[in-house]
């Protein structure tokens, strides 16, 4: 092992031990917000593996989030479980909903597929309403954590965890299945990856981390309702997160979620909506400018007008 | 009696929810674009109407020209400026361009209008006739005759004139339309502007029935969706027919599952249709 | 025994037949060329035989095991490889990467880690002679090196049989030639080939054998020179008027 290798761990270690000590120093208006910013990296990461890595474009990742956060809601209010127990069922019960979800959709390709993920959250939001177990259209009202920092440090472990798990995906097996499966399915299947099962794999997988945040989510906020945890907005904020950054890449989704994070904090301290127009301006100029993300033009260290034109020349009608 | 009853609610129902799909299959069969700013153009329509009826006391039918001019306007320039930048990227670029048009468009409309629901309410809007023991609000009865007069126009427009023949052209075969020296990015244009036209019309007849917000729309793209692959891709008929059968479900589904429930029906539906049956009803074509 | 065995393989689209009742064996160490005109149903047969379309009728086995019903995947687990005639590279990767998904997957028991699939794929490269260009986005190939990384990442799996579906299409004198040598060396490694090609200096001086495939029906099938000189198979390929007027 010489020091270049090493140079890049520590300094993600070193990060992490800032961000951990970061409670005892900063507001605790800051602390929230750090917390909002790791669930949305948490979110962008869960996409990515689904979205990034194998290339099914969903649309629908935030029904996998409404169902963490109403496993959690349920099993704490109604079943008076511990969060110990509660938050690890939310993340299993979203991983098992998107494998079962996720067989028969994977089938699908291009816009249906996204379409059908789509429907799926509009479908589970419907469902929720529908149901007294979940509250209904009134919701659920969480116990009142004793710890704040609490939320702090498991949504980071979390956050840890997917960012490792997308690190895992570049330089393993499992993580070049997938890819092939992005680039190509049919080259993929005759080279003998099973694609369906890779396929339905990385979207469990994807559904377990955003279970887990929605989860924590619940607890945290202290109160669902379907219109809350089955947003498209928060649907799309993973998208942007994810292609703002980088889709494919480690940390493009982590940049994408700190950058949006950050802007939208700044803009709805004016007004909220003004920063869901910011989101949907980013969603617009990006797919013009740098359809390949923003952590693309950082690794090139060039963002050219050449590029640009080039794109346009090519798509363009 | 009751059986019946609801089988009309649902028939008026779906002649709206025809129209809608009607533009939405339109941009898709023709350009592969799946717009999903839709949703938000139906809002347009029905906000603008709206503003038209509150402020200058306009009738909401007889607006409904320059509703749907206004919109034809708009939805041309979104595609000649925008869209048409990028329509021959992948498809989830140009999926993802329409999100972000959609969530500006919703967004900048919760701005300038608030979220508070408004409904449009001529002084006819209550009033119903009675037929065998069958009541029909006139608003609704008229609604429908007006989708039915603009389905058929529009199939007119696109079977019997130049215009028609040169968009069909174009979404056969992009390079020989261009070859035959078809304006291609005009014809774009045109075509999401009478998309969009369409989608106007279906929101100011929509301000009639129910009520108007701003995120009215994210459930109305995917119904249009729904209509038009249930009726199959690129088939107008198909669209129409899908409308009809969507709003008869809605309607059997409201009555005797109760009011919540249609909307789970119609994206379970959607859900289902897609995994079982993705050419659609009437639809021949491959599902790629 | 034969490696390959095909039986009445049968593949209709619709009433059409693009391939009937095509029966033939393939030895083991074997090279059986695969000629037709274009539209005989060469590639359509490929792709029963690899799983990419499901048959009408009609068996393949191989090593005494039924393939017909098999899914993609797990043929070429078994060792039966491909190439596309219309090559399918992972585009954003780089051609390492491409020969290394082949080292990480194809035949059981492949490459389970990076590092040895990397050392995999490098010596593939290696002896298909595109090593100086491991690190290039496949996306930049030119067609000779798509059509060598496309072989190299069939080679990757470790196939005991492999199909090359028209790998030398596009390709200068030169470059056939050294593709021929390239195709004789694999065989030395003691795979069993199937080629389909166009080039008929090439698929005569490397096959065994000969199967000649003409609207989707077995023509006829024998050594090289036999076949090649078989009137009804000039016939076939260069279309009857042809055929007389070499005769004449």
């Amino acid at each position: 092992m010489n020091g270049a290798r090493w140079l890049p761990i520590a300094a993600c270690l070193l990060a992490l031990a800032v961000l951990a000590m970061a409670p005892a120093v900063v507001s605790p208006f800051m602390t929230q917000f750090l917390i909002n910013l790791f669930m949305l990296a948490v979110l962008a990461e869960s996409w990515n593996i689904v979205g990034g890595f194998t290339g099914y474009a969903s649309f629908g990742n935030v029904a996998f989030f409404g169902v963490g956060a109403y496993t959690t809601g349920i099993l704490l209010t109604k079943s008076g479980w511990p969060l110990a127990l509660a938050l690890p069922a939310a993340g299993a019960l979203a991983m098992l909903f998107a494998a079962l979800v996720g067989m028969p959709i994977l089938r699908l390709k291009g816009h249906y597929f996204a379409i059908a993920t789509l429907g799926v959250a509009e479908t589970m939001r419907e469902v929720v309403y529908n149901l007294e177990i979940t509250g209904a259209g009134t919701g659920l009202v969480m116990p009142i954590a004793r710890t704040p920092l609490l939320f702090f440090y498991v949504m980071l472990a979390i956050l840890v965890a997917a960012t490792l798990t997308n690190w895992w995906l570049s330089r393993s097996r499992f993580g070049y299945g997938l890819v092939a499966i992005r680039e190509d399915e049919d080259a993929a299947a005759a080279m003998g990856i099973h694609t369906a099962r890779y396929k339905t794999l990385a979207f469990a997988l994807s559904g377990a981390f955003a279970g887990l945040a929605g989860g924590v989510f619940a607890y945290w906020i202290t109160f669902i309702d379907p219109d809350g945890v089955f947003k498209v907005t928060m649907t799309i904020q993973m998208i942007i997160m994810a292609v703002f950054g980088g889709a494919g890449t480690i940390f493009g989704p982590l940049l994408g979620a700190l950058v949006l994070a950050s802007v939208s904090e700044l803009l709805s301290t004016q007004l909220v909506t003004l920063a869901e127009v910011f989101n949907g301006l980013v969603v617009i100029l990006v797919v013009l400018f740098m359809p390949k993300g923003l952590s693309d033009v950082i690794r090139r260290r060039s963002f050219r007008l050449r590029d640009v034109a080039r794109n346009f020349r090519e798509y363009r009608i | 009696m009751l059986l019946l009853q609801v089988l009309i609610n649902g028939i008026l129902l779906g002649g709206l929810y025809g129209i809608m799909a009607l533009g939405m299959s339109l941009i898709w069969g023709v350009m592969n674009i799946v717009n999903i700013a839709h949703g938000a153009l139906i809002m347009l329509g029905a906000y603008l109407t709206y503003w038209l009826f509150t402020l200058w006391g306009w009738d909401p039918f007889l607006s409904l020209p320059l509703t749907i001019a206004l919109l034809f306007v708009y939805g041309y320039c979104i595609q000649r400026f925008l869209l048409n930048l990028i329509v021959r990227a992948q498809l989830f670029l140009t999926l993802l361009i329409t999100f972000g048009v959609e969530v500006v468009m919703v967004n900048l409309a919760r701005i300038a209008w608030s979220s508070d629901l408004r409904q449009v309410t001529p002084a006819y809007a209550g009033a119903n006739f009675a037929v065998a023991g069958l009541t029909v609000p006139y608003v609704r009865l008229w609604v429908f005759v007006t989708t039915v007069i603009l389905s058929v126009v529009f199939l007119l427009v696109l079977e019997k004139t130049r215009l028609g023949r040169a968009i069909r052209a174009t979404s056969e075969e992009l390079r020989a339309a261009r070859l035959t020296g078809i304006p291609v990015a005009h014809i774009y244009a045109v075509t999401f502007g009478l998309g969009a036209a369409l989608a106007g019309a279906a929101g100011g007849l929509w301000g009639m029935l129910f009520p108007i917000t701003p995120i009215m729309g994210g459930g109305l793209t995917l119904k249009s969706f729904v209509v038009a692959v249930l009726g199959g891709l690129g088939t107008m008929m198909g669209a129409i027919v899908g409308g009809l059968v969507l709003g008869l479900a809605e309607s059997f589904t409201a009555t005797y599952l109760g009011p919540t429930y249609p909307n789970a029906i119609s994206f379970g539906l959607l859900v289902l249709i897609l995994i079982f049956r993705p050419t659609g009803i009437l639809g021949r074509r491959g599902a790629a | 025994m034969p490696i390959l065995e095909a039986r009445l393989v049968t593949k209709k689209f619709g009433g059409l037949a693009a391939v009937s009742d095509i029966s033939f064996d393939l030895g083991e160490g074997e090279i059986l060329g695969l000629i037709g005109p274009n539209g005989s149903g060469k590639t359509t047969l490929v792709n029963v035989i690899c799983g990419a379309l499901p048959r009408t009728a009609g068996n393949v086995r191989f090593k005494g095991g039924e393939l017909m019903g098999l899914p993609t995947h797990e043929i070429s687990r078994l060792g039966v490889s491909r190439t596309f005639q219309v090559v399918k590279p992972f585009r954003n990767l780089t051609v390492l990467e491409n020969v290394m998904v082949g080292a990480l997957f194809g035949k059981t028991g492949g490459a389970r880690d990076l590092g040895t699939a990397r050392r995999e794929a490098e010596a593939v490269l290696e002896f298909v002679a595109l090593a100086h260009r491991a690190r290039a986005q496949a996306d930049g190939l030119n067609v000779p090196e798509r059509k060598r990384m496309e072989l190299a990442r069939a080679l990757a799996m470790r196939p005991t049989v492999l199909f090359l579906d028209e790998v030398m299409a596009g390709l200068n004198s030169a470059e056939i030639d050294a593709a021929v040598a390239l195709i004789k060396k694999i065989r030395g490694r003691g795979v069993s080939l199937i080629v389909i090609e166009h080039v008929m200096k090439a698929i005569r001086s490397l096959s065994d054998r000969i199967m000649v495939l003409f609207h989707g029906e077995k023509l006829t099938e024998g050594p090289p020179d036999d076949v090649l000189n078989n009137p009804e198979v000039v016939a076939a390929y260069l279309g009857r008027r042809y055929a007389e007027r070499a005769r004449a």
